[in-house]
C-alpha cells in the first residue's frame, strides 16, 4: 500500500512539474518537420533517421510530413507560410533554397526563413563509368576542349546542384558539355549505363553504393573529404570547385528565440547520436552540423553563388 | 545448391514467414484503397524495417509491392475504380463483369491471372536476370520514346466504337501531363502565373477523381427508380480449367510483356498492362468482345502488370538502377542493411538472390490465399445500400488523392478531375484513354527530347538504331491491322 501510495504521489508531483513545464517552454505539443520531396527518397530518409533522436532531445514527437512537388519550392512555400511558433519547420535542401529561386519567381526566398542548423552536407563527385577512357579531371578537359561540345553531362534535374557545377566546371576550365536532362538520379544513372551520357554528378553516397560501376574522377570540394581520404579533388586537380549536396532545418522567419535555440540545440543531439551518426558514416558522409548563425550566412553565401552561375548560363529568369 | 539451400535457410523463419505474411496483406490492402499505392505502403513501413533482420525487411517491402499491385484491380473491379494506376487496364472489362453479376468470377480470373503473371516473372528473374538486365542497356531515351508511342496505341484500342472521342480524350490526358515544369527546360507551363499550379496534376489524384468522383456523381445524377438492382454474386469464384485452356497463348504474351516491360527502368505496370490489353484486343480469342466484361481482357491487363513485379527487380538487384519507385524504396533500404545491388551482388551475395525469389514465390502463393478469402469481404461490400458504399468511396477517395503528396491543390484536382469525369462519361467518352495519356506522356515527351539532345536534333537519326526501327514497325502494324483484316476478310469472300 505505501508504495502505491508514494507511486502515486510521485506521479502526482511529476504530472505537476511537467505541466509548469508545457505552459513556459517550448516545445508544449508534437512538432511537424516539412520535407519537400516524396517518402523514401534520400531527403524523406534522413530527415526520419533525425526525427527520432531529435524528438527524444526535445522531449515531443516529431511527425515528418512530406509536402511534395514542383523541385521542393511547394513545401519550402508551405514552411515560408506556417505560423512562426517553431511547431512547424522545414528539412530545406539546398535546390529549393538556393537554386529554385533564381530559376522562376517563387512566394519566398533567403529571407523568408529562421535557419536552425544545417543537417547534412554530401560533398559531390564527377562520376563516370568504371570502363571510361578518363582517369582525372584532367583527362576528361583535355577530351572535352579538342573536341567541344561533344561529352554529354547528364542532369538530375535543370538548375540543380549537379547541373550548376557542371556550369561552373564548364566556366573555370573552358570546357563545353552538352547537358541532357533527365528525371531524377536513378534514369541518369542508367543513361550513363546506356552509353548515353558520359558523365554526371552525384551524392558520394551513391558513389559508395556503385563503386562496381562507377569511379570518381574529381570530388567536388575544397579539400579532401575525411570519410574518402583517397579521392582527389577538383581543386587538387587545378579547379577549384565546392559543390556540397547540403539541407538544413528552417523555421518561417519570426519564431521565438527560445523555440530556435531548442530546436537547434535538439537537432545537434540529434545529430551526435548513435543512430544518425552510424547511419550517416554507413553512407561515407561527414557529419556536418552547424548553428544557427552559422548556416544563415552558409545559406546567404551559397545563394549568391548560384545566382552567378546561373545568370552567367543564361538560365536565371 | 549449397547456396540455394541456404536461401532458404534464410527465408524458412518464424521473422521472415511472419513478414511475407504481413506484407501481402498489408499489400493487398492499401493496393485496394483508392489513392495508396505500392509507395506509400513501403514508406509506412519503411521505419520498422530498418530494426528488423535483413530479409524479414526485403520480405516485407516485396509483400507489399506484390500485394498491392494485385489490390489494385479488386477495387477497379468492385467499383470501377482502379485502387492503383497500375490497375486502371483491370477496370475495363472487371466493372462490365461485375455489373453482370459476376463480380466474384472477375475476382478469381483477375487473382488467378495475377498470380500466373508474378510467378512466371520470378522465373524470368530467376534464369536470365544479369542477361535481362544487360540487354536493357540497350534501352537509351530513343528506345524509350518508341516504347512509349507503340503503348500509345492502346487508346485506339479500348476507343472502339467511340474513336473520335477516344482519341480527343488521349489528346486531353496527354496534355494535362505537360502542365507544370518542364523537365528538359525547368519552364513552367500552362500554370496561368498561379505557384500552386507548378506541382503540376498528380496522377493518382486525377485517377481517384476520375474514376471515383465521377461514379459518385453518376449514381447519384440517377434517379432511384431507374436503378436496376443487380443480385451480386459474393466471394470468390474460379473460372474451370477449360476456361483457360483457349486463353493460355494469351496469358503466355501477356506474361511475356509484362516480365519485358519491368525489366526497363522507368516503365512500370501501368504501360505493361495497357501494351498487353493492346495486344488482347488484335489477337485475343474474343478480341470483338473486350471492353464488355469479356475475361480475355482480365487475363491481359492482370497478369502483364503482375509479370512486372519480379522483373522489376532485375535491374534493381542486377544494375543498381531502381525499376520505379517502388523498388528505389526499396534499394535504399537494401543499402541500409548492408546489400549492394550491383553486377557482383550476383556472384557474392547469390544466397540473397536466391532468398529474394523465395520470397516472391510465397508471396504470390499467398495473394491467391488473401484473394480467395478476401474477396468475400470485397465483394459484400457490392451489397451495400448505396449511399453507404457511395460515402465510402468518397471519403476513401479524397483521403488518398491528399495522402499522395500532402497537396492541398491535389485535393481540387480529384474534385475538378471527379466533375470532369462525370461530364465526359455522360457525353459517352471512355475515360481510360485519359489515363492513358496521362501515364505516357512525360515518358514519350522527355525521351523525344532527350534523345534529340543525343542525336544533336536529328530524327533522322531514331531511325537508324534497331530496336527503336523494330519498334516503329510494330507500331505502323498495329495501326494497320484492322485494315489487314479487313482486306483479307474481303479476299476470302471473292
Amino acid at each position: 500500500m505505501k508504495f502505491i501510495r508514494s507511486s502515486i504521489v510521485a506521479l502526482a508531483a511529476a504530472a505537476g512539474l511537467a505541466s509548469t513545464a508545457l505552459a513556459a517552454e517550448f516545445p508544449a505539443k508534437p512538432v511537424t518537420i516539412i520535407v519537400p520531396f516524396s517518402a523514401g527518397g534520400g531527403t524523406d530518409i534522413t530527415t526520419r533517421t533525425l526525427a527520432g533522436p531529435m524528438a527524444e532531445a526535445l522531449g515531443v514527437e516529431i511527425v515528418v510530413k512530406n509536402t511534395a512537388g514542383a523541385g521542393g519550392t511547394i513545401g519550402a512555400a508551405e514552411t515560408a507560410r506556417s505560423k512562426p511558433n517553431g511547431y512547424t519547420i522545414g528539412m530545406m535542401p539546398v535546390g529549393p533554397m538556393t537554386t529554385q529561386p533564381h530559376l522562376r519567381e517563387l512566394p519566398y526566398n533567403p529571407e523568408s526563413f529562421d535557419y536552425i542548423c544545417q543537417a547534412y552536407s554530401a560533398p559531390s563527385s564527377l562520376v563516370v563509368r568504371k570502363d571510361s577512357p578518363f582517369n582525372s579531371l584532367q583527362d576528361m578537359l583535355e577530351h572535352a576542349k579538342a573536341n567541344p561540345g561533344t561529352l554529354n553531362y547528364g542532369v538530375q534535374a535543370v538548375g540543380s546542384i549537379p547541373h550548376v557545377a557542371g556550369l561552373g566546371l564548364a566556366a573555370a576550365s573552358g570546357a563545353e558539355f552538352t547537358f541532357i536532362p533527365y528525371k531524377g538520379s536513378a534514369p541518369t544513372f542508367k543513361a550513363m549505363l546506356d552509353g548515353s551520357v558520359d558523365m554526371f554528378v552525384a551524392h558520394i553516397s551513391f558513389l559508395t553504393k556503385n563503386s562496381d560501376q562507377v569511379k570518381s574522377l574529381a570530388m567536388l570540394t575544397s579539400e579532401r573529404v575525411s570519410t574518402a581520404q583517397d579521392l582527389p579533388t577538383a581543386t587538387d586537380q587545378g579547379v577549384p570547385m565546392h559543390f556540397p549536396i547540403w539541407g538544413g532545418l528552417v523555421a518561417p522567419k519570426g519564431i521565438p528565440a527560445e523555440a530556435k535555440a531548442a530546436l537547434e540545440a535538439a537537432c545537434e543531439a540529434g545529430m551526435n547520436s548513435e543512430a544518425f551518426s552510424s547511419r550517416m558514416a554507413d553512407l561515407r558522409m561527414p557529419l556536418a552540423f552547424m548553428g544557427s548563425a552559422d548556416f544563415e550566412a552558409f545559406v546567404n553565401a551559397e545563394f549568391s553563388k548560384n545566382d552567378k552561375l546561373l545568370t552567367a548560363a543564361g538560365l536565371k529568369k | 545448391m549449397d547456396v540455394f539451400a541456404l536461401g532458404l535457410d534464410h527465408v524458412l523463419t518464424m521473422s521472415a514467414l511472419g513478414a511475407i505474411f504481413i506484407g501481402t496483406i498489408l499489400g493487398v490492402a492499401v493496393g485496394v484503397l483508392p489513392g495508396l499505392g505500392s509507395v506509400i505502403g513501403i514508406t509506412m513501413v519503411l521505419p520498422f524495417t530498418y530494426s528488423m533482420g535483413q530479409i524479414p525487411a526485403l520480405a516485407l517491402m516485396l509483400g507489399i509491392y506484390c500485394g498491392s499491385v494485385y489490390g489494385g484491380s479488386i477495387s477497379a473491379i468492385v467499383i470501377n475504380t482502379p485502387g492503383t494506376p497500375q490497375a486502371a487496364a483491370t477496370a475495363l472489362d472487371g466493372f462490365p463483369m461485375a455489373q453482370r453479376g459476376d463480380a466474384d468470377l472477375a475476382i478469381g480470373w483477375a487473382t488467378a491471372a495475377s498470380v500466373i503473371g508474378g510467378l512466371f516473372s520470378v522465373v524470368v528473374l530467376i534464369i536470365a536476370a544479369p542477361q535481362l538486365a544487360a540487354f536493357s542497356l540497350n534501352f537509351t531515351s530513343i528506345e524509350y520514346f518508341a516504347l512509349g508511342i507503340f503503348a500509345l496505341i492502346c487508346i485506339a484500342n479500348v476507343s472502339r466504337g467511340a474513336m473520335a472521342k477516344g482519341l480527343l480524350a488521349g489528346a486531353i490526358g496527354l496534355f494535362l501531363a505537360t502542365i507544370g515544369v518542364d523537365h528538359v527546360t525547368g519552364d513552367m507551363r500552362f500554370t496561368f502565373g498561379s505557384f500552386e499550379m507548378t506541382a503540376g496534376i498528380s496522377l493518382i489524384p486525377a485517377i481517384v477523381g476520375l474514376f471515383a468522383l465521377s461514379e459518385v456523381f453518376m449514381r447519384a445524377s440517377e434517379s432511384a427508380t431507374v436503378k436496376a438492382q443487380i443480385a451480386h454474386n459474393v466471394g470468390f469464384r474460379l473460372p474451370p480449367f477449360s476456361q483457360w485452356m483457349p486463353r493460355l497463348w494469351l496469358l503466355l504474351k501477356s506474361c511475356t510483356i509484362g516480365s519485358f516491360v519491368g525489366t526497363l527502368p522507368g516503365t512500370g505496370a501501368a504501360t505493361a498492362a495497357f501494351i498487353a490489353y493492346s495486344e488482347a484486343k488484335r489477337s485475343a480469342p474474343n478480341r470483338d468482345k473486350l471492353g464488355t466484361g469479356e475475361p480475355d481482357g482480365l487475363v491481359a491487363a492482370e497478369s502483364a502488370n503482375n509479370a512486372v513485379t519480379g522483373s522489376a527487380m532485375v535491374p534493381t538487384l542486377a544494375l543498381g538502377i531502381p525499376g520505379d519507385p517502388v523498388t528505389a524504396v526499396m534499394l535504399g533500404t537494401f543499402i541500409v542493411h548492408g546489400i549492394t545491388p550491383g553486377p557482383r551482388l550476383f556472384t557474392e551475395n547469390l544466397d540473397l538472390v536466391y532468398a529474394i525469389f523465395l520470397i516472391l514465390i510465397g508471396v504470390n502463393i499467398l495473394m491467391f490465399f488473401i484473394g480467395a478469402l478476401g474477396s468475400q469481404l470485397f465483394t459484400r461490400a457490392l451489397r451495400m445500400p448505396e449511399p453507404l458504399l457511395m460515402t465510402m468511396v468518397t471519403v476513401i477517395a479524397i483521403v488518398g488523392a491528399y495522402g499522395v503528396r500532402g497537396n492541398p491543390l491535389d485535393l481540387i484536382t480529384a474534385f475538378l478531375a471527379g466533375v470532369g469525369g462525370f461530364i465526359l462519361r455522360k457525353a459517352g467518352f471512355p475515360l481510360a484513354p485519359l489515363v492513358i495519356g496521362m501515364v505516357l506522356s512525360q515518358m514519350i515527351e522527355n525521351s523525344l527530347r532527350q534523345g534529340l539532345l543525343l542525336t544533336r536534333g536529328s530524327f533522322l537519326a531514331f531511325f537508324e538504331r534497331p530496336i527503336a526501327l523494330t519498334l516503329f514497325i510494330l507500331t505502323a502494324l498495329m495501326l494497320a491491322w484492322p485494315a489487314i483484316r479487313w482486306l483479307r476478310a474481303r479476299r476470302q469472300e471473292a
